[in-house]
């Protein structure tokens, strides 16, 4: 089975108040030089010496990856196809922050081969971009946009959040109008999670936050669903939408629960049933593999159980949903077997639907998508 | 070393953190009972429980060897009692197997109203009290003060030099203690030529040894092989072996007058063995028996379920064992529309039930539901039938009541005196009618109030605390029954009434409570997938009502590559979550949807 491959960049100009990923501002107990070249010491750790499989698809997320110089990022996407044997139309993204994309540096990521292009843009409301953290403005959104346009990018991303503090439904309808007018062919459409550990958790603990009612971000969310497939976006995964033949590769290896390899500070690997994580700390990272130690810092062989709950829950995630005959396959038991019980009675709540071959959330599952996860979770 | 004159059966009253438990391990290791590297602190608390609440729960006897200054050698039995007001018979029963007690009182706190009620309790047993002023060490001790207050206790005849000073931290005043035990407590005074009376004054389950029955003998003795009878049953029993508490048990040949130690006698079941009963030989017995104890009447009941109904077999199971170690823990089957099988359960006091509950989540790992704890009520219809009434659920409507009456206390509060407002505040809303003050010294008084049993078993304890900075202390005994204007709420959710929910309640008090309630439970229900009216009703008229509003978006925003475990874990966390929570009807009700009543304030 071929995997994807996930390299993490954890580095940020400064942190957004929403954000919990492993990212870190930039400072003075390490170098991105010393990093970049942990990075290559561990793609060497992974290279497999009968390239027995090759990679679909190249993602570089972060933090922010475009905070590298444009040598670095091409010299890392370089090295990587020559010890990786990669699919001839592997999808190749790279994500990047409006205001830390010059031309020069989109132009060298263009040529060195990166395909698509995931723009954090999260709102077009200049007061709302300050309010979350982050250091761009609007028109530097579309300016990025336009630039990538220009220079060749013909797959190009745009995340949205929506539900921020203080954010009523025609701002974000304003968000979603700029979005489409810009015609990125896939959107991230993601609802604002306060997590633990961040800015605004704190914020919301001590009554700073306003954020909008449930009520009114189930109303937001259902608006942005109808608009967007109004404007032949498809939805087909519970926060994301794509033009006809644009989901995104690298993602979808997620929601069908395939092997993925990561590298960097906190990335994960899925392989051969076994999902691990790198140490989240760049420092000890970079410290580990220096000494040439595995720099994992915890990992977990699943149980069958608990592969056939991760694998249902992440295609309910998707349009298309549990396929009876791939769960077939792939673990040699029928679906209704063991998971009957749970479908019938999410059926009568109205959050599952079903038919021959697979079966959805319903539109209101959608929404409720958790209930529906939970009934398939295995204790 | 039968020789009576050399025995002395001693225990020790004092109020919670007072020093109890290590003074008790500093006359262990003086006497050379453990050596200071087999210790753990504190020896006799040794349920996990009872360590983690610092608190003693069952009482404990060890027997103690220690060479006098006059060069003779004593056995001490001491005989461990619990400070908290649950578990006051208990302590009843260990002292009446006693000739003297060390009253310890914390050099830094003064007299508490539980040592004081406990003092009582052993002036009226005839008990020979040492009084020992604890934590001397302390830069908050006022031993003087403290001396006063010792003094003034009435009928407590003793002089001020025989108060001893100590500080079991420092390790001060060991000895004296030892001393004034061997110079003050009388010798027991049975004849072991007698024919056998044994006092049972506890009794413990153990898997390999069956029921182990703790015995003060009072007269005669006691020797493995001989046949015994208990007086009050006449059962007969072959006596297996009998032995010492070293602070392990120890088995010896036979026990004697005077003598504190266990019998192990193949009872079956620790209901054959009543606490209070006397053992007597078969072949000689004894014309009489010992006057024994006042029955234990459990005053605070609730209702116990296991969330999952699959558990009941496991919770009965439970509750039979921990009975067989809790003579007071009251039980009997019950059933609920709402929560399905479980039982009714009686317990001394709200800290016993709090123990029972958390023996039976830890030790049993059963998930449970415990209902609001109620009183015994007293119900006496139009036809002028008497209901013991000790389930809100069984209360029956209004119009076949004639009249309600509720069991009242005689409270006792001690409290440095600027703190008595507040507390009189306290008392006040919560129906106590004033009795009377009293001055201990310039700083500290005493309050008498009698009180509503039903007003005190919920958070009194933690407000009466709060009110006083933690100073105040409370004892309270019953004193009967009194007509109340009582009423009783229904709580609906979903429409359905959940019978486990309803309360009784004073007729001024039921409308803003009943407001709370619904405002809690509004709190503690997650949302469902539809509106969730609830509502509380008196004799079927809604009097407060709240609204669940319907889960409108519930959906993990993210999931990637690291994601899916973490995501994966949440889901599970909250579906476990959802496992201790009851199911009534389609609506989930977490567990402290039903305990979260007690702590409305």
């Amino acid at each position: 089975m071929n995997p994807g491959l996930y390299v993490h960049i954890p580095f940020c100009r400064s942190k957004c108040y929403y954000c919990d990923f492993n990212s870190y501002p930039l400072n003075s107990k390490y170098s991105i030089d010393e990093y970049i070249n942990a990075l290559y010491k561990e793609i060497d750790i992974h290279v497999n010496p009968n390239k027995s499989y090759s990679l679909k698809s190249i993602y570089f997320g972060g933090g922010t990856p475009t905070i590298l110089t444009g040598l670095a990022i091409s010299h890392l996407l370089l090295y990587i196809k020559k010890r990786f044997k990669i699919d001839e139309n592997a999808e190749i993204t790279i994500e990047a922050n409006p205001g830390t994309i010059q031309r020069e540096k989109m132009q060298i990521m263009y040529q060195s081969g990166y395909n698509r292009i995931s723009l954090g843009g999260q709102t077009f409301n200049d007061s709302l971009l300050k309010n979350i953290g982050r250091i761009h403005s609007s028109a530097e959104i579309s300016a990025s946009f336009k630039l990538a346009r220009e220079i060749g990018f013909n797959n190009i991303n745009l995340d949205i959040i929506y539900a921020l503090p203080g954010q009523s439904k025609d701002e974000l309808k304003n968000d979603l109008f700029r979005t489409v007018e810009l015609n990125p062919e896939h959107i991230s459409l993601y609802g604002l999670t306060i997590a633990e550990g961040t800015r605004f958790y704190d914020d919301r603990k001590k009554g700073l936050l306003k954020l909008p009612t449930e009520e009114i971000e189930a109303e937001m969310f259902a608006w942005a669903i109808s608009y967007l497939e109004s404007k032949k976006y498809e939805h087909y995964e519970i926060s994301n939408f794509a033009q006809r033949g644009k989901r995104s590769v690298h993602n979808q290896i997620y929601w069908d629960n395939l092997p993925y390899i990561g590298i960097g500070a906190g990335a994960f690997s899925y392989l051969n049933g076994y999902r691990y994580g790198n140490l989240k700390d760049p420092l000890a990272y970079i410290q580990s593999l220096n000494k040439g130690v595995l720099p994992i810092e915890q990992g977990e062989r699943l149980s069958r159980e608990k592969m056939m709950s991760e694998s249902v829950i992440l295609w309910l995630r998707t349009r298309d949903g549990v396929n009876f005959n791939k769960f077939m396959q792939r673990f040699k038991v029928d679906f209704h077997n063991i998971f009957g019980t749970q479908v019938e009675e999410m059926r009568e709540n109205g959050l599952l639907e079903e038919d021959e071959c697979c079966c959805h959330l319903s539109r209101k599952g959608v929404f409720l998508a958790n209930r529906v996860f939970e009934e398939f979770i295995i204790l | 070393m039968n020789n009576n004159e050399n025995i002395r059966n001693f225990s020790i009253i004092a109020h919670i953190d007072h020093g109890k438990s290590t003074i008790a391990d500093r006359l262990l290791e003086y006497t050379g009972t453990i050596s200071a590297r087999e210790k753990k602190d504190q020896i006799l608390d040794d349920m996990e429980l009872e360590r983690e609440k610092g608190i003693t729960i069952k009482s404990k006897a060890v027997r103690l060897e220690y060479q006098a200054k006059n060069k003779q050698k004593y056995i001490l039995n001491l005989i461990d009692t619990p400070g908290h007001v649950d578990f006051s018979y208990e302590v009843s029963r260990s002292l009446t197997a006693c000739e003297g007690a060390l009253l310890i009182v914390d050099g830094s706190q003064g007299v508490q109203a539980q040592t004081l009620a406990n003092v009582y309790l052993a002036i009226r047993n005839k008990l020979r009290i040492i009084p020992v002023i604890n934590k001397i060490d302390l830069i908050t001790s006022n031993p003087e003060e403290v001396a006063k207050e010792i003094l003034a206790i009435s009928d407590l005849e003793i002089k001020k030099e025989e108060i001893i000073l100590a500080s079991a931290k420092e390790n001060i005043g060991t000895m004296d203690i030892l001393e004034a035990i061997v110079k003050k407590v009388p010798p027991p005074s049975g004849k072991i030529d007698s024919p056998l009376k044994a006092l049972i004054f506890d009794s413990v389950y153990n898997s390999y040894k069956g029921t182990i029955v703790y015995v003060r003998i009072v007269e005669g003795s006691i020797h493995v092989n001989s046949s015994i009878i208990t007086m009050s049953n006449q059962k007969e029993y072959e006596v297996n072996e009998v032995g010492i508490f070293h602070p392990k048990m120890k088995a010896m040949n036979k026990l004697s007058a005077g003598e504190v130690g266990y019998i192990i006698a193949g009872f079956k079941d620790v209901k054959d063995v009543s606490i209070g009963d006397t053992i007597t030989n078969l072949k000689r017995p004894a014309q009489k028996s010992l006057p024994g104890y006042k029955k234990v009447t459990p005053l605070v009941f609730c209702s116990i379920y296991p969330v999952d109904n699959n558990e009941y077999g496991n919770l009965k199971m439970a509750l039979e064992k921990l009975k067989l170690n809790d003579s007071s823990l009251f039980t009997e089957p019950e059933s609920s529309q709402a929560l399905g099988f479980g039982f009714r359960c009686g317990f001394l006091g709200l800290l016993h039930l709090e123990i029972i509950q958390e023996r039976l989540e830890r030790e049993y790992d059963i998930n449970l539901i415990a209902t609001t704890p109620s009183v015994m009520y007293r119900v006496t219809t139009i036809k002028g039938e008497i209901l013991n009434i000790s389930n809100p659920a069984s209360f029956p409507t209004k119009m076949e009541i004639s009249k309600i009456e509720e069991p009242f206390v005689n409270l006792t509060i001690i409290t440095p005196s600027k703190y008595i407002g507040g507390i009189m505040e306290l008392i006040q809303e919560r129906r106590g009618q004033f009795k009377n003050m009293e001055y201990l010294d310039e700083k500290r008084a005493k309050l008498d109030y009698q009180i509503p049993l039903s007003e005190i078993i919920l958070d009194f304890y933690d407000r009466l605390k709060s009110k006083s900075s933690g100073y105040a202390s409370l004892d309270y005994e019953m004193c009967g029954y009194m007509i109340s204007d009582l009423l009783k709420v229904e709580i609906m959710v979903n429409k359905n009434v959940v019978d486990a929910l309803s309360f009784v309640i004073h007729s001024d008090k039921a409308y803003a409570r009943s407001r709370k309630i619904v405002e809690k439970l509004k709190e503690v229900i997650p949302r469902q997938l539809y509106e969730v009216p609830i509502q509380a009703t008196i004799e079927s008229r809604i009097i407060a009502r709240e609204t669940i509003k319907a889960l409108k978006k519930d959906v993990i925003a993210k999931c990637y590559g690291g994601d899916i475990t973490r995501k994966r874990k949440l889901l599970e966390k909250q579906k476990a979550g959802k496992k201790r929570m009851k199911k009534l009807g389609k609506v989930e009700i977490p567990q402290e949807a039903f305990l979260g009543i007690l702590k409305l304030e």
